[in-house]
């Protein structure tokens, strides 16, 4: 069989006729991904403002600022109107929060472009600010910190608890909604204040795809225009703090499985060659939703613990039914992370090691050539797919502004095609290591987990296959005993109810 | 985090497929609604190729699809097992074990995966058209020639505990779980596509019964393969020729048992140990998906009339009273009778009953009161742009034709579900309505915490 390398991918997507133009020198700016056959079109209205920006004591006022635009109703319609309009198009508007960023976005088949854009531009430039929307919205928000994350769904209760571990004392700190106490000290006078200072030309980019008349352009310049200039400056960030040891909490709630997430900031994005290296080592590690991964091979694979493994080197969020990652989320400030999906409670503590081992193994032992080539190429054709559709190619346009880099994808290519094996395995022994780490758990029995990994005891697996190979016991009898330097005076067990509040 | 306002109803599951169809490239004959060309070949051995051309330079989307889900497991003991054989799909062949096989894929920086449901399993892979034929050796290798050891059996297992274990601390999975197990008293729709935890638990002793699994529903005359994108129809056949033509055909028919007609309503509560909001499920048994009874297609213009983001009852129970975050509904499209279900998330518990009765309310008032003509025309607009805007990508417009292959078996019943929305009148929802919402004929879940019970 003949395994060609598809060069191919290199042209598959030209059809996008992908136009993206920033004008940086005027007060507006529009990035354009024309595409003149597409029936679609696609908005992306990127707004420089996120969860670092919410006042302290008022955490959750950015994402319910969001809230009011994706959520609410525009200073000529009522939400109920906006709705009715946009049903029999089958139109959709939404808001997407992030810790600096914030993004609405859009999409309406080309016969309803005009209408459709007047009232999505009416929705972000002038929000109702109504009293009922408010009051929906802030429900939503808070039902989702006190009953959705802290009762009914710890993957991501898991990740949110790592969140709050790794950036205590920083903006970083809340999650993206907020916290109880910040919600519930919001007014919509705040929300109106929030909206005049952010919602300003200066942080504001406006991104359209698709086959859009051409006229619209100069419509959309003139709204942009009349919006007020504002003032854009970064809320500064310190350097987040490492751990010392395994710092870490056990969440503690009921549940059939135990989940956990564990990693560490990094001091590299997008933007730095490091950055890229580290994407070859990660997707060695732990491709997200791949088999491509020896976390995936190992623990699911030869062990089946659990339904999947992955590692990240950025913040990622899946972008609905894909395995892919959801554009317009940059952040300035990235981390290491492991994603170990829920573990039988009698096989957690052998999951968490057996984990640690392969960070070990990668930083003690780097990738070989050829685990370096077949990893190198497969992210080069790989991440073409990642932007199939027109909305998520100009997001990664988009974002590409934000970090100052030429558009991700090809500059990925570039990079990844420039790199060395020695390259790589460098920038693993400079920006990761197996020792320090942030570890959050959610667990039924947080107290005999607790004991059993303060006091490194051994922790052998218990399978239902009794023939496993003599070579993964011999692994085992590793991995059981693997010491995890717990820090004690900074392990805690923490009911579920007790997140988010403050 | 996610803010959303769209016109779309969504409910958790397959209900996404019902609002397909609109017109987004030149049909494929002028009273279509699926705008591409679709080229069907049947070989020897029963074996289906579909072939849709798609604008998408240098692309392939490669979906297999096998008319089989958890529908068919009629034995005892065995719930779940299409989803599990699904897994027992990637554990290799003599000629790829699965290593090489997944090394394949990484060469080619192909996605890959596969889901199964209540009625089909699905295998899907987006990778370069100019591997087309390497897509089909390894695919029809496996399929043909599947080969894993008990070993590696019992070790998936543990991965699907883990799938189970994952979606259970969300509690929709374990309300779909109560409400099929609850509303079905014979067919096999009364357990979800993941099966009984029991015979989850039991997985790692069925091997034997994993190869008979294979030997009787991995059979060409039960598959079709849909290939979209960068292809010409001539070439996917030599093709496919080449590397399907030695399959050989099955002879297993399985006879799925008939749910009897449900006499009385049925009310479960269930307790939920961790903190949440109460959550409403209600299912009313309905018809198998049908491309020709316009009775069944009234079901889905009346899921749009009665629970939609611009619909009354949405305008009433989220936007004005604010009594719960969501609700919505809709008929999960499926090959036997199955439910149309409603869903809601109600921010105290004291609503709970009026939440219900103001759902009633809205399903009694669409015997009685006939939709409005404008109203009838939005919301067939709604389905057209809907079903436009989803066919943005090769995958999507295979998994398009892939879930009506599934149900019926011919490709062609998207253009005639979608014609035959055009044709359904207020009278023909009110007798929809009439004849499926009543009391006798659907079961309720309620999740609430503990606490509060």
């Amino acid at each position: 069989m003949n395994l060609r390398t598809c060069s191919i991918f290199a042209f598959i997507f030209s059809f996008l006729m992908s136009t993206p133009s920033v004008d940086a020198q005027q007060a507006t700016r529009i990035t354009e991904v024309y595409v003149p056959n597409s029936p679609l079109v696609s908005f992306r209205i990127v707004v420089r403002t996120g969860s670092v920006n919410d006042p302290a004591g008022k955490e959750g006022l950015n994402a319910l600022t969001a809230a009011m635009i994706g959520q609410g109703g525009s200073q000529s319609l009522t939400y109920q109107q906006i709705v009715d309009k946009l049903y029999p198009w089958a139109a959709r508007i939404s808001a997407q929060a992030d810790k600096e960023i914030t993004t609405i976005v859009g999409e309406v088949h080309r016969d309803h472009v005009q209408e459709f854009y007047g009232l999505l531009w009416e929705l972000v430039s002038a929000p109702r600010f109504d009293a009922d929307d408010f009051a929906r919205n802030k429900d939503d928000q808070l039902n989702y910190l006190k009953n959705t994350l802290r009762g009914n769904d710890d993957e991501n209760l898991g990740k949110a608890g790592l969140n709050l571990l790794m950036y205590a004392n920083h903006p970083y700190h809340a999650v993206v909604a907020g916290t109880v106490q910040g919600l519930n000290a919001v007014s919509l006078d705040d929300v109106r204040t929030f909206h005049r200072a952010m919602y300003t030309q200066s942080r504001i980019i406006f991104g359209i795809a698709g086959g859009y008349p051409k006229e619209l352009i100069d419509r959309i310049k003139n709204d942009l225009s009349a919006l007020p200039a504002g003032s854009f400056s970064e809320v500064p960030l310190p350097s987040p703090v490492q751990p010392v040891g395994v710092e870490g909490m056990i969440i503690q709630k009921d549940n059939r499985a135990t989940a956990v997430s564990f990693g560490y900031p990094i001091d590299v994005t997008r933007k730095d060659r490091d950055f890229y290296a580290l994407l070859v080592a990660n997707s060695y590690l732990g491709e997200h939703r791949t088999f491509n991964g020896v976390l995936m091979n190992h623990l699911r694979g030869d062990r089946g613990l659990n339904y999947g493994d992955y590692s990240y080197i950025e913040n990622f969020i899946q972008d609905g039914g894909s395995t892919f990652p959801d554009p317009n989320i940059p952040r300035r400030q990235q981390f290491f992370s492991v994603w170990i999906r829920p573990v039988e409670p009698k096989n957690a503590h052998f999951a968490i090691r057996a984990a640690m081992r392969e960070v070990q193994l990668l930083v003690d032992n780097g990738l070989t050539k050829d685990q370096f080539e077949t990893t190198r190429d497969f992210l080069i054709h790989y991440s073409k797919l990642w932007v199939q559709t027109q909305s998520r190619r100009l997001g990664y346009v988009m974002d590409s502004e934000v970090y100052g880099i030429p558009y991700y994808i090809d500059y990925l290519a570039k990079q990844l095609s420039l790199l060395t094996v020695d390259d790589v395995n460098a920038a693993i022994k400079k920006h990761l290591q197996a020792k320090n780490y942030y570890l959050s758990i959610v667990a039924k029995d947080a107290g005999p987990l607790s004991d059993a990994l303060l006091s490194n005891a051994p922790s052998p697996i218990q399978y239902n296959n009794p023939n496993v190979p003599a070579e993964i016991l011999a692994q085992d009898k590793e991995i059981q005993v693997l010491p995890v330097n717990i820090n004690k005076e900074k392990f805690t067990i923490v009911p579920s109810g007790d997140l988010f509040e403050k | 985090m996610m803010i959303k306002l769209s016109g779309a109803v969504l409910l958790a599951g397959a209900m996404l497929a019902l609002v397909a169809t609109g017109r987004a490239a030149e049909p494929g004959t002028s009273n279509d609604i699926f705008p591409y060309p679709v080229t069907k070949t049947v070989l020897d051995n029963g074996l289906t190729v579909l072939t849709i051309p798609y604008d998408s330079p240098g692309l392939v989307a490669y979906y297999t699809v096998v008319r089989t889900g958890s529908r068919n497991e009629v034995e005892p003991g065995h719930s779940g097992f299409a989803h599990f054989f699904e897994h027992c799909m990637f554990r290799g062949t003599v000629k790829y074990p699965a290593d090489k096989y997944n090394d394949i894929l990484k060469r080619l920086g192909a996605d890959s995966n596969a889901f199964t449901t209540d009625d089909w399993t699905c295998y899907h892979i987006v990778a370069s058209a100019d591997a087309l034929e390497t897509l089909a050796d390894i695919e029809s290798d496996r399929f043909m020639n599947l080969k894993y050891s008990e070993e590696a059996f019992k070790t998936e297992a543990g991965a699907i505990l883990g799938e189970y274990n994952k979606n259970y601390s969300v509690p929709f999975q374990s309300m779909y779980e109560t409400l099929q197990n609850t509303a079905f008293t014979t067919h096999t729709y009364k357990h979800t596509t993941m099966g009984f935890l029991a015979d989850i638990k039991d997985m790692p002793n069925q091997y034997d019964y994993s190869l008979k699994f294979f030997d009787r529903f991995y059979r060409p005359e039960n598959c079709t393969v849909v290939v979209v994108g960068d292809v010409k129809n001539d070439e996917v056949i030599r093709i496919v020729r080449k590397y399907y033509s030695g399959w050989k055909r099955g002879n297993y028919q399985v006879q799925v048992p008939v749910e009897p007609p449900q006499k009385e309503e049925k009310v479960v509560h269930m307790p939920w140990k961790n903190r949440t909001l109460p959550y409403l499920m209600i299912g009313y048994h309905v018809p198998a998906f049908s491309d020709d009874d316009v009775q069944r297609a009234s079901l889905d213009i009346l899921s749009q009339l009665v629970f939609s983001e611009s619909s009354p009852l949405y305008q009433s129970l989220v936007i004005k009273k604010q009594l719960v975050e969501f609700v919505n509904g809709g008929v999960d499209d499926h090959r036997d009778p199955f439910l149309f279900t409603a869903l809601s998330r109600i921010k105290d518990v004291k609503d709970v009953d009026s939440v219900l009765d103001e759902i009633y309310a809205a399903l009694e008032n669409a015997k009685t009161v006939p939709v409005d003509a404008q109203k009838l025309r939005d919301i067939k607009s709604y389905i057209r742009y809907a079903f436009a805007m989803q066919l943005n990508k090769p995958d999507n417009v295979a998994v398009t034709i892939a879930t009506y292959i599934a149900l019926t078996g011919n490709y062609d019943s998207v253009n005639k579900l979608y014609a035959l929305y055009e044709k359904v009148t207020p009278e023909d929802i009110m007798h929809a309505a009439q004849k499926y919402f009543r009391k006798e004929n659907r079961t309720v879940v309620i999740l609430e915490h503990e606490a509060a019970q």
